[in-house]
């Protein structure tokens, strides 16, 4: 049986990236991951192989974790997280080394909910099936969030090469 | 940039956890308690690999059963056919046979006791083949029983054409009341008959002792000085002694009469009640009728309660989804 301390090492990145695209910050990122395992080790008799692979099962505690800090953030002040984030754009890539500028910026112009479908299924290369099963909706819903988002991607980032 | 360059540039950079994050994390995750030894889940899966074969095996089992058991009542019914047997009530006062729908030659006429007072009823139920034979049935019974010296009390007879009853109240002289059963019996298929013997000789020699007792202190009495009140003790004593009489006198004359109850008809007897065959799992059948009929009425009046809490269920998860796009929306 797998335990939380492999399954953290073998999962880490993927939870780390997963959460970098959704809330497009990569310092919170590491936080919200940390919160994520501490959550984990509280829950991990809860956890059921059964049902799904350890990566599905941290990749939505993450997600909870993720919306749980976006609810308590929409409590602050507006000026104080635009603030924060303009910091965060001037001083490092937002979500991965090695994007180009122009795809960076186009993934910060994208949703948290547009990233998080591309994080899952593009960066993570989880299959539809898992990714649905993370994001809590139908597969078919998981395809068409995923092709509109790339539409998306590509259209910001030819607006951004225009410019 | 096409599509694909997009789709290779993003998984080529895809974000690695920093070594600060994987330290602090490897920290936490040792501190995970082991997990705990869970029990197998029931699937849908497994449990009709449990359920079909056994529900398979029960049914199996009923059909192979429920053949086999089939034959123990047959030999309980054909065992009450017979019905022949003499039944005693009390203590030999009075003696009954009945017998079914036996088809006999003749019937089990009780013979009455030589030298005993006693109540004599028979009932004889007699099918003929039609209209004609019930008329002429009829006449010959109470041919017989005027033959014996007896005669008919009352004669009630129905015919409409095709069918017809008759029933006579006959009384004929228990000396020769079997030769009357005997003789009416022959008119006919005996499809029942019954006979009951009430002893009275027990109740007329009771009367004879009073009577003796009485007529004893009449003559006491009479013998001794005659005032008024002598006198009226005689008379009731007399009058007492009279009734007394009187009562003997009908319990012996019906008593020496026996009462035939002659039911004649052209009418086929009915089919004899289907058995009920309980096979062994009939204890199981009627359980699961119960629990079904339990589970209907729990559906009947759960269902609304069930489907009021599903769609609250329903409209709690559609709100939360929405507050959670809402949430994912901002960039």
């Amino acid at each position: 049986m797998t335990t939380l301390q492999q399954a953290a090492e073998a999962h880490l990145d993927e939870v780390y990236g997963y959460l970098a695209y959704l809330t497009g910050d990569r310092g919170l990122a590491e936080d919200l991951a940390a919160e994520t395992f501490e959550r984990a080790t509280r829950l991990w008799h809860r956890f059921d192989p059964e049902r799904g692979g350890a990566r599905t099962w941290l990749c939505q505690l993450a997600r909870s974790v993720a919306l749980d800090h976006f609810r308590s953030e929409r409590r602050r002040a507006r000026r104080e997280l635009a603030w924060a984030r303009e910091r965060a754009d001037a001083e490092e890539p937002r979500f991965a080394e090695g994007l180009s500028p122009a795809l960076e910026r186009a993934l910060g112009r994208l949703s948290a909910g547009e990233r998080e479908v591309v994080a899952l299924r593009v960066v993570l290369d989880l299959d539809g099936a898992t990714a649905s099963r993370v994001l809590g909706i139908s597969p078919s819903a998981c395809s068409t969030r995923l092709s509109r988002a790339l539409d998306r991607l590509e259209k910001e980032l030819s607006a951004d090469v225009a410019a | 940039m096409s599509r694909l360059d997009l789709l290779a540039e993003l998984r080529e950079t895809r974000p690695a956890a920093p070594a600060e994050l994987r330290e602090r994390v490897r920290e936490i995750a040792a501190a995970a308690p082991a997990p705990r030894r869970r029990r197998p889940r029931l699937t849908w899966r497994r449990g009709a690999v449990v359920l079909v074969p056994a529900v398979l095996a029960l049914a199996a089992a009923a059909i192979v059963l429920g053949r086999g058991g089939g034959s123990a009542p047959q030999v309980e019914h054909g065992a009450a056919r017979g019905l022949a047997p003499f039944r005693s009530a009390g203590s030999g006062s009075a003696l009954q046979t009945q017998v079914g729908a036996a088809d006999k030659a003749a019937p089990a006429a009780v013979p009455p006791t030589r030298g005993r007072l006693q109540d004599y009823d028979a009932t004889l139920a007699l099918r003929v083949r039609g209209t004609s034979a019930l008329s002429a049935a009829t006449k010959r019974a109470l041919a017989i029983v005027r033959s014996l010296g007896g005669f008919a009390a009352s004669v009630d007879v129905n015919a409409d054409g095709r069918q017809g009853d008759a029933a006579l109240r006959l009384r004929v002289p228990v000396t020769h009341v079997q030769d009357a059963l005997r003789r009416l019996g022959a008119l006919g298929t005996i499809t029942g008959e019954q006979t009951n013997v009430q002893d009275v000789q027990a109740g007329v020699n009771a009367i004879d002792r009073e009577i003796a007792r009485l007529q004893r202190q009449l003559g006491a009495l009479r013998a001794g000085p005659q005032t008024a009140t002598t006198t009226r003790k005689i008379a009731a004593i007399t009058a007492h002694v009279e009734r007394l009489q009187r009562s003997r006198a009908n319990t012996v004359r019906t008593a020496r009469l026996a009462t035939i109850s002659l039911a004649l008809t052209t009418r086929a007897p009915a089919p004899p009640p289907k058995p009920v065959h309980h096979g062994p799992l009939h204890g199981a059948v009627v359980a699961l009728t119960w629990l079904g009929i339990g589970a209907l009425y729990a559906l009947i009046v759960g269902g609304p309660v069930a489907a009021l809490l599903l769609a609250v269920w329903l409209a709690a998860r559609l709100l939360r989804r929405r507050a959670e796009q809402r949430l994912l929306e901002r960039p």
